[in-house]
């Protein structure tokens, strides 16, 4: 195995900034142009996928405090929208981003020139139009009651076929190259582009298409969405950690030499989490104390994470570095997120404090402190050091990236904090034996609905920049340039 | 590490471990559990849901009521479940093993519905509720589910009365043999 090391591609450009002056275009590398189309193809799914998501978000937080919003036509329900919202930002916008990320990573990683991109399209594109009909059913009227398998289970197969062609098998394939250097990122992504396609199949089998008897389907589908956010979403985020950090910094990986307990750890442990999500479910109480045990141990990866990257941030002024820098503004900030996140998890895994939060918008908080604080700002922040490879150009606006950056950061803080200290108010006041009715906070309705647009303000002007850039795009490459 | 096919196998062990420990060991335990008397000669419990409700927990997925309510009442001292009135005992898996799709939930934007059943007074209460939530609920009003009658008044439509069939079915206050009731 090898450490990450700065190459001779361009370091970070400083403080978030559009197209210089005097520049011409940023030089595309041939191995960047090898793997193009098919990661602009999931970067632009994604972004749309981000928009529309965000424009439900609010629709979904104006609606818990007038529930009268938008209420005259049934395909617009709080409970349809709610899982339309929900599928839409995990399925379209965050796995759309990270196959593309993942795509990207392993080519670079492995200066490998990509020969059949159109086969990762094609699942892209099957990917998307599942999802597209997965919403359009929802919204018509057909969901089933978990959280994140609320599709139709006859999409299921054009799911599990589109993953083993975008993400899958490119990951094996490149990864099974005959080289001596193996990266930390190429095993977070093999594994995670492993994990996802094969936790999904047996949930499917064993929820929706041959289901398992009453509450053991809670049970597989809490082994499920943790497989999906820990061991998909976050393991996949981490890769790109794993990446961008030391290259950015233009440093080594602190602790390095801990990397593989690492990796092994999370693989390990975060599997077994998902009864600690059930506690004091109708489970047999030995399947939640597994949970519960798993949950904890997910402090060695913790550690070990902690160690290596704060303590690279820690070195040579790499925080301050980090926040001139667009891309590891986003990476540390998601870094710090996912710290606590994961610290959450294993705290509020204790039986008496779980049972306090359990049900309230404690636990929402808690996942969007991971899925969104830290993966989807790593995927921002990924998206601003690609993008400009891949297509050529600059990024349009600096202003907008500052708007994108700062609208997005208040937002999730604002959304986290308000979930947590709602929740966990709420939690305490039913635990004091208050009536439910007397419990509920207006305020928690009204600071989503403020969160969200600002979520929305800040995507769209992502998405402006982003889309400036994707139909600005240059076909120059270093070979072209020489030519 | 670089042996891929070493890595491989070895996240391929990560996922089949908690798959048979979890899973399979859960499924071994409880995949055959099934409709069982308090006493010996009683009647079997779970009972079994009418046709009508059997079509209201279609409804009842399709609007997508999971979002906001649970089906599922904690142990005393995991919580105050029962304290709030939503349960005389504590669920236990026995109570699921007729559902097709388990809607236990896990976010409580309203009260929880897994003995919403023995609570409701009348099937007009909850029609009452379903049309026009109380003011400060955040429940929306499920107009669609109501039709006009001849007098004027709104009364549930077809796919209305199934709902309140559902709803009325969800009851978890009988003694099942691992959970029984105090006399």
């Amino acid at each position: 195995m090898s450490q990450e090391t700065p190459n001779s591609r361009p370091q970070g450009q400083g403080r978030p900034q559009g197209r210089p002056a005097d520049a011409g275009s940023p030089r595309v590398s041939r191995v960047d142009a090898s793997v193009a189309s098919p990661v602009k193809f999931f970067f632009a799914s994604a972004l749309l996928w981000l928009l529309v998501s965000s424009v439900l978000a609010v629709i979904t937080a104006v609606k818990l405090h007038l529930p009268g919003f938008l209420n005259g036509c049934e395909h617009m329900t709080f409970g349809r929208l709610d899982a339309v919202q929900r599928n839409v930002f995990f399925y379209g916008w965050a796995s759309n981003a990270l196959i593309g990320l993942n795509l990207w990573l392993l080519s670079a990683l492995g200066r490998f020139e990509f020969r059949n991109g159109w086969i990762a399209t094609l699942g892209g594109l099957i990917w998307n139009l599942a999802l597209t009909a997965g919403v359009v059913t929802v919204l018509l009227g057909s969901q089933n009651a978990f959280e994140l398998l609320e599709l139709p289970r006859g999409l299921a197969p054009a799911f599990f076929v589109a993953f083993l062609l975008a993400a899958l098998w490119p990951a094996v394939a490149f990864a099974r190259r005959p080289t001596s250097q193996v990266f930390v990122s190429q095993w977070y992504i093999l594994g995670a582009s492993f994990v996802l396609p094969v936790v999904y199949l047996l949930t499917q089998l064993m929820v929706l298409w041959f289901p398992t008897n009453g509450v053991l389907q809670a049970l597989v589908h809490s082994w499920f969405l943790q497989n999906f956010l820990l061991l998909w979403l976050g393991a996949s985020a981490l890769a790109a950690v794993y990446y961008f950090l030391p290259k950015e910094l233009g440093t080594t990986l602190n602790g390095y030499y801990l990397t593989t307990v690492g990796f092994w750890t999370l693989f390990l442990f975060a599997g077994w989490t998902g009864p600690a999500t059930l506690l004091g479910s109708p489970l047999p109480l030995w399947i939640q104390s597994s949970g519960v045990v798993a949950a904890v141990m997910l402090l060695i990866p913790l550690t070990i994470t902690t160690i290596n990257f704060f303590g690279t941030l820690s070195r040579d002024s790499g925080w301050s570095r980090s926040w001139n820098n667009t891309t590891l503004r986003f990476v540390a900030f998601g870094l710090v997120a996912y710290t606590l996140a994961i610290a959450l998890q294993i705290v509020f895994s204790a039986r008496s404090l779980n049972a306090v939060v359990r049900f309230t918008a404690f636990t929402a908080g808690q996942q969007q402190l991971l899925a969104y604080a830290f993966v989807s700002m790593v995927i921002f922040g990924a998206a601003y050091f690609i993008l400009p490879r891949l297509t050529g150009a600059f990024w349009p606006s600096a202003k907008l990236v500052h708007l994108h950056f700062w609208s997005c950061a208040l937002a999730v803080v604002g959304s986290v904090a308000g979930s947590l200290f709602f929740g966990w108010t709420q939690g305490a006041a039913l635990a004091a034996g208050k009536p439910f009715a007397e419990t509920v906070a207006p305020q928690s309705a009204l600071l989503g609905t403020v969160c969200a647009v600002l979520f929305l303000i800040g995507h769209a002007a992502f998405a402006i920049n982003a889309f400036g850039m994707l139909t600005s795009c240059s076909s120059s490459t270093d070979e072209g340039r020489h030519a | 590490m670089k042996n891929l096919n070493l890595i491989l196998a070895g996240v391929f062990f990560t996922v089949a471990a908690p798959f048979g420990g979890l899973l399979l060991s859960g499924h071994a335990q409880l995949g055959a559990l099934g409709r069982a008397p308090a006493e010996e000669g009683g009647p079997l419990f779970p009972a079994k849901e009418p046709g009508l409700a059997i079509q209201g927990r279609q409804v009842y997925l399709e609007l997508g009521c999971v979002a906001c309510h649970t089906q599922q009442v904690r142990p005393a001292g995991q919580g105050k479940d029962i304290a709030q009135g939503w349960g005389v005992r504590p669920s236990v898996a026995r109570d699921y093993v007729l559902q097709s799709q388990v809607a236990l939930g896990n976010r409580r934007v309203g009260p929880d519905l897994a003995n919403y059943g023995a609570r409701a007074k009348s099937d007009a209460e909850i029609a009452a509720h379903l049309s026009a939530p109380a003011a400060g609920s955040s429940m929306p009003a499920y107009a669609f589910l109501f039709s006009p009658a001849k007098d004027g008044s709104l009364q549930p439509n077809e796919r209305g009365t199934a709902l309140i069939a559902y709803l009325k079915s969800l009851r978890q206050d009988y003694s099942s043999p691992e959970a029984k009731l105090k006399q």
